[in-house]
């Protein structure tokens, strides 16, 4: 964790390091073999530097290069002997399958993990005991037997359990598979062939087209209006264009490279093969995924710290136990048999059961609040996270292009960017509005599949690019039915959009029938529009340009792309009707029109606007404690844009460079302290040492990440996570899954996400909704509070139960509590009522709480145990001795004849045993009395278990505050308990294996005054904390 | 610092104190309250004990098995020194003050003064240890009691007695003579009132005499006592082995 050396982690192109070390053996070697891999790729990460971390130079090639490089011919391609050749050298073109724990340790570890091994230790203990009282005596009794075979049931059932319940929750995802391509166009032998894409080898050629996934990483030696869609790898939503040309050095800017599993969005391209497989960039992404080691949950180390704790006592009071019940000279056969019964009593068999159905319980919620949780620990770990990592594209964006402001008339106008914008609140009156509308719908080529009348429009299917999609869907809410004024509008010529034009154009006869002038409308890159103008429309009438009005223009064109915003610019011409009569015949490539004197209508602004529920999500974050940092594949500038109007930078806080700009000094002047906020880009993050990541990450309340590759992604979590942060990571894109495994918590989303974002994930968000992230932290601190609950209850019973044996040992009465016994209240009678803890509601705003401190605020911690062990556990012991005490000596044995009974008591040949009244008893009698004594101590238990669950439904305020029925559960808890006790009482009384028997009734009576007594108690602690906050009482009688 | 946590520990310490001992205190009051509600003369239930159990003298020390040598008086010296500490209260000198109660009928009383009513040891005959105070064991006709266990208020109906039965093993016959005759238990005896109402109270015994005809040896005989002509005295639990029964073994050597 502390190594001060930078740990980079850094991808070998090459890295068959990786692929030989999986093929080493299955089994336990696979798994050792997956920590070893780990290893050695902590060991490089250090070593290599971070501006290697792609090591691709094919794009710098020239195609001859490529050619012998490669051994192939653009024109023929491979021979099919070379490509075969290839294949058996570099293997299928496939990622392999991320590894995974081999079923039985999966299930091995839930046989030895928790409190299994002292379980194990006691079931041997027993035999063994049972060995030394046969090897004495032939004809001993198989009750040690019995309750070994019990204990290791009970440690092999719970283990299944627990197994199962884990089972059912992960695997819930495919894998990789869905990501590859079935089929690819290959040309070999001079030949075009399809072939399963599996089969592709580097120095194929092969050729793609729209709608395709790029079959592997290539290498574009042709491309026509070629466009994909990289947002799965780089988190860039817009559609990047591909030719054959060399425009950038970083292999993932650069034109001429595809991604394998990268969609084609349009257009045509022949690539070669560089890269197949695990050595695509995609592969060395998901290898990058599955190197990061899995972190231990935050609650699996809670859990594993509350296991150490009541090991530790189960264990030291045995050990002393043990040692003083030798120094009595109790035989060393029964030391080792008060040692067993004295793990027994300590150690909550049903706890850990009762915490997997805890979980899952909550799991069940969230999912049904569309929070999918594939590791069921995730659950709480979500209520501990203290930093959320976000990305931005896709996760608080709606990743679609959206209108969202409006410049005409001089002013500035907002657009509705929500989901599902019903209409356009603003300003439509003007004459200027009515112009621009019209260019808007008329100069668009996108249209609406058909059929889908009755969808909303905002969901409606279109064919068309992303921003000619936002056009449309915007102008048909304003105006209706697009299509049909088109239809009216009937376009008589077009020039479609280039990069070389950066302009649209259409021309259309109008729907005037008076009017018979042809309608020219254009639009494009707002400078290249501008060019063609000479008027302006204002408040619908033409006014000439001048350098005011231009002026005016380019202080709107600055403001909306400062906002990150992408800006088109609109202008018309009428033609003259007697230049260009109704049956002109325009040539789009001769250009028989006028393309100048145009007149500018307006500017119209578009983003992939955020989510709705994001800002109010964010907020919630916020006065939860949680800080959001958002990381983005995507520019500076729309990042800061999306984090200032999601509130991830808030509306007061400023960077250093916006310090600079208000104060007109240059950046490096600008006291440091006073900024807020920070937009750090992934080139300055390139050049960070660790300590300058850790003091950004410290200094700045709000950070935005931008241009971040998924290495850097990587950076920022662990650089989060030596700040002992719990960090959550969202994403959806390939791009994010190292990230999304390396954070405490993986959040990907649903819909957009990527099969490889939701494998690396722990959290699946079904709706892609921000907003249920909050959801999660809320139900993860609800449940934290709650299993504190579940254990302290669990907890209580313990010393109830410990009790006896140290009586029995020491004062030397018969036993008061049976090992039996005690098994079934911890995986009976306390099952239902500690899962019912788990519905309690919140005590107060959960939401209002910083999050816990990793290292300090423990689940189990010092205040719960000594209450739960020293206070209320002890008054229920002295509950539960009542009444033992009182049926013993209503049946003749009083207080003062059982001490140092137990030696005649247990003798076998005494069978005239005289109680207090003179009446002898035979050993089988006095066995049964035991049995109703172990019924009443149980029976004892119980009922102040019933007031024990009562208290806990809360830590600090009163019960009458939290309401007594509001949870029905821990009614059900309590009928459960009540139900068991009687069928075990009176409906299993007569079997004599099970130790129980028929209990007068009014003995269920004795122990309520302790329970009120409890209940009374546990009151007043309340109180008392509510009345003194900050008190010593306060501090240890607060759990 | 050291001292201020001096003063925590205090305050925690006393309140400890204040604390456990206002529970000591709560528990011993319970448990006041709980034996106020208890007889001093009689436990308030007998469901468990409804039956009594038999057991046998010279107490067994593991299981219950004797074993002795005819020749060697030190190897039966432990059984004789139980019999005749156990006969003690049975001495005619100490029963010289009981009554002697009218045979066949239940000796019920009202109070609140309770006699107990003589059990001469006469009535063990040989085994009584008055003719032979070796009780039978230098002759190789060994004795051993046979006792029902003191149940308050317990009333046996119809005319109890203890039948005991002798196996051994081969072809080795062994008779078993009872005293009182025919094992029986006077009903005079009962109902038993309890420890301190009935102090003087001596429970009626059976002896019972082995007589071996073969002579081989070593002699070995299991013997099977129970109570028999009662209807309301169990002889057959399964589980409570003792309950209105007893199984011995005799090993006996020349």
């Amino acid at each position: 964790m502390g190594q001060k050396t930078p740990r980079i982690y850094s991808v070998e192109l090459n890295g068959a390091k990786d692929m030989k070390q999986t093929d080493k053996g299955d089994g336990k070697d696979k798994y050792r073999g997956l920590q070893d891999n780990c290893l050695e790729l902590g060991k490089n990460q250090r070593k290599e530097h971070l501006t290697k971390e792609i090591d691709l130079d094919d794009h710098k090639l020239s195609n001859k290069e490529l050619e012998t490089k490669y051994h192939t011919n653009i024109v023929t391609g491979l021979s099919s002997t070379q490509a075969a050749e290839l294949l058996a050298r570099d293997g299928p073109n496939a990622l392999s399958p991320p590894k995974e724990t081999p079923e039985i340790i999966k299930f091995l570890k839930q046989m030895v993990g928790g409190f299994s091994i002292l379980l194990w230790a006691g079931a041997i203990l027993c035999w063994i005991a049972y060995g030394i009282q046969y090897s004495n005596d032939k004809s001993s009794s198989l009750d040690n037997v019995y309750l070994g075979t019990v204990l290791a049931l009970v440690v092999i059932l719970t283990g299944i359990f627990a197994y199962y319940q884990e089972a059912k929750s992960t695997n819930i995802m495919a894998s990789f598979s869905k990501m590859i391509p079935q089929q690819a166009l290959v040309i070999r032998d001079s030949e075009k062939k399809i072939i399963p894409a599996e089969q592709l080898v580097v120095g194929d050629i092969v050729e793609i087209k729209g709608g395709d996934q790029i079959p592997a990483d290539i290498r574009l030696l042709f491309a026509q209006g070629c466009k994909v869609d990289n947002s799965s790898l780089t988190g860039e939503s817009e559609p990047q264009s591909r030719s054959c040309e060399f425009t950038h050095d970083d292999p993932l800017e650069t034109k001429n490279i595809g991604f394998y599993s990268t969609t084609c969005l349009e257009g045509t391209a022949t690539g070669m093969v560089i890269n197949t497989g695990d050595r695509t960039i995609i592969g060395q992404i998901a290898s990058l995924a599955s190197g990061v080691g899995n972190e231990k949950t935050p609650i699996a180390i809670e859990i594993q710290h509350f296991v150490h704790i009541v090991a530790g006592v189960a264990i030291s009071i045995g050990v002393l136990f043990f040692i003083i019940a030798v120094s009595m000279k109790y035989r060393v056969l029964d030391s080792i048999i008060f040692l067993i019964g004295i793990i027994v009593a300590n150690v909550p068999e049903g706890l850990l059961a009762t915490v997997t159905v805890t979980l899952s319980l909550t799991a069940k919620r969230m999912a049904k609040k569309n929070c999918l949780v594939k590791n069921l620990e995730a659950v709480e770990t979500l209520g501990s996270t203290s930093i959320i990592c976000s990305d931005k594209t896709g996760t608080l964006t709606q990743n679609r292009m959206t209108v969202a402001h409006l410049w005409f008339d001089n002013q500035i106008f907002m657009a509705d960017t929500s989901e599902d914008q019903l209409k356009q609140t603003f300003d439509q009156s003007s004459g200027t509005w009515a112009s621009l509308s019209k260019i808007i719908a008329l100069c668009n080529r996108a249209e609406f599949r058909p059929g889908q009348e009755r969808v909303p429009i905002m969901k409606r299917v279109v064919v068309g690019d992303a921003s000619e999609t936002a056009l449309l869907k915007f102008s048909e809410v304003v105006l209706g039915d697009v299509m049909e004024i088109r239809k009216r509008n009937h376009k008589v010529a077009e020039i479609p959009f280039n990069s070389t034009n950066k302009f649209q154009l259409s021309i259309h006869k109008t729907d005037d029938p008076i009017d018979k002038r042809f309608l020219m409308v254009m639009k494009g890159a707002p400078e290249k529009v501008l060019e063609k103008c000479s008027t302006i429309m204002v408040n619908g009438q033409e006014q000439p340009l001048n350098n005011s009005t231009a002026e005016a223009f380019y202080t709107a064109y600055m403001e909306l792309g400062g906002l990150g915003e992408r800006v088109l610019g609109f202008c018309h011409l009428y033609l003259p009707a007697d230049e260009f009569p109704e049956t002109y015949s325009f040539d789009v490539d001769a250009m028989n029109f006028p393309m100048s004197d145009f007149c500018f209508v307006g500017l119209l602004s578009m983003i992939d606007p955020p989510r709705s529920t994001v800002p109010d999500a964010i907020t919630k974050c916020r006065s939860a404690g949680i800080k959001v940092i958002m990381v983005t594949g995507d520019h500076p500038i729309t990042a800061k844009a999306i984090a200032k109007s999601v509130g991830i930078i808030s509306a007061n806080s400023e960077t250093v460079e916006d310090i600079a700009k208000r104060l007109n000094i240059a950046v490096e002047q600008v006291n440091k302290q006073d900024a807020k906020a920070a937009v750090v880009t992934g080139t300055e993050l390139k050049d960070m040492s660790e300590d300058q990541l850790d003091e950004v990450l410290t200094s700045y309340p709000e950070i935005v990440f931008a241009r971040t590759s998924p290495q850097q992604k990587l950076i920022i979590v662990e650089g989060c996570q030596r700040q002992d942060a719990v960090v959550a990571v969202t994403g959806d894109g390939v791009n994010d899954s190292p990230a999304l495994k390396k954070a405490d918590i993986g959040i990907a989303m649903g819909i957009a996400g990527s099969d490889a974002a939701k494998n690396a994930a722990d959290m699946v968000l079904l709706d892609d909704n921000f907003a249920s992230i909050v959801t999660g932290v809320e139900e993860g601190r609800l449940i934290f509070d709650n299993l504190k609950k579940t254990i302290a209850y669990t907890l209580t019973k313990n010393i109830a139960e410990l009790c006896p044996f140290l009586i029995y040992i020491i004062v030397g009465v018969p036993l008061p509590l049976g090992t039996i016994t005690i098994l079934f209240i911890d995986l009976g009678t306390d099952i239902v009522p500690s899962i019912a803890l788990a519905y309690e509601k919140a005590e107060s705003d959960i939401m209002n709480r910083k999050p816990r401190h990793k290292k300090k605020d423990r689940l189990v911690n010092e205040p719960l145990v000594v209450y739960s062990y020293l206070h209320i556990g002890i008054m229920q012991s002295l509950g539960a001795f009542l009444v033992y005490f009182t049926v013993y000596a209503q049946e003749g044995f009083r207080p003062s004849t059982l001490i140092n009974l137990r030696v005649e008591w247990e003798k076998d040949s005494v069978n005239n045993l005289e109680d207090s009244y003179g009446q002898e008893w035979t050993r089988y009698q006095r066995k049964y009395l035991e049995w109703t004594g172990y019924t009443a101590f149980f029976i004892g238990i119980m009922v102040q278990q019933i007031a024990d669950l009562i208290i806990r439904k809360t830590r600090r305020n009163s019960i009458f505050q939290q309401g007594l029925f509001r949870n029905k559960v821990i009614w059900v808890g309590i009928a459960s308990q009540i139900i068991i006790a009687l069928i075990l009482s009176y409906g299993l009384g007569s079997i004599t294996a099970l130790n129980f028997t028929m209990l007068r009734p009014q003995y269920w009576f004795v122990a309520v005054p302790h329970a009120i007594l409890i209940w009374v108690y546990d009151e007043m602690r309340k109180l008392f904390i509510r009345l003194y906050p900050g008190s010593w009482w306060d501090k240890n009688m607060y759990y | 610092m050291g001292q201020s946590s001096m003063v925590l520990f205090g305050l925690i310490l006393l309140f400890y104190l204040v604390f456990y001992g206002f529970l000591a205190a709560l528990f011993t009051f319970t448990m006041w309250v709980m034996l106020q509600t208890l007889n001093d003369e009689v436990p308030k239930y007998r469901d468990q004990i409804s039956s009594p159990g038999l057991t046998v003298f010279p107490k067994p020390v593991t299981a219950l098995e004797y074993s002795f040598s005819v020749s060697e008086p030190e190897s039966y010296k432990g059984y004789i020194e139980d019999l005749k500490k156990f006969l003690t209260p049975y001495a005619s000198e100490a029963q010289k003050n009981l009554k002697v109660c009218a045979n066949g009928v239940l000796s019920e009383q009202k109070g609140p003064v309770y006699e107990a009513c003589q059990f001469p040891l006469n009535l063990l005959e040989a085994c009584s240890g008055e003719n032979d105070p070796d009780f039978g064991y230098s002759q190789g006709h060994p004795c051993i009691l046979v006792k029902m266990n003191r149940i308050i208020g317990l009333k046996p109906q119809g005319q109890p007695r203890i039948e005991c039965t002798g196996n051994s093993k081969g072809e080795n016959t062994t008779t078993l003579a009872a005293y009182p005759p025919e094992g029986n238990i006077d009903l005079k005896y009962f109902p038993y009132y309890g420890k301190k109402l009935h102090a003087s109270y001596l429970q009626p015994l059976v002896a019972v005499q082995l007589n071996y005809t073969a002579s081989s040896t070593p002699k070995e005989v299991t013997v099977e006592c129970k109570i028999v002509g009662s209807k309301n005295l169990k002889n057959y639990d399964d589980r409570d082995k003792f309950l209105g029964r007893v199984a011995f073994k005799i090993t006996m050597r020349a």
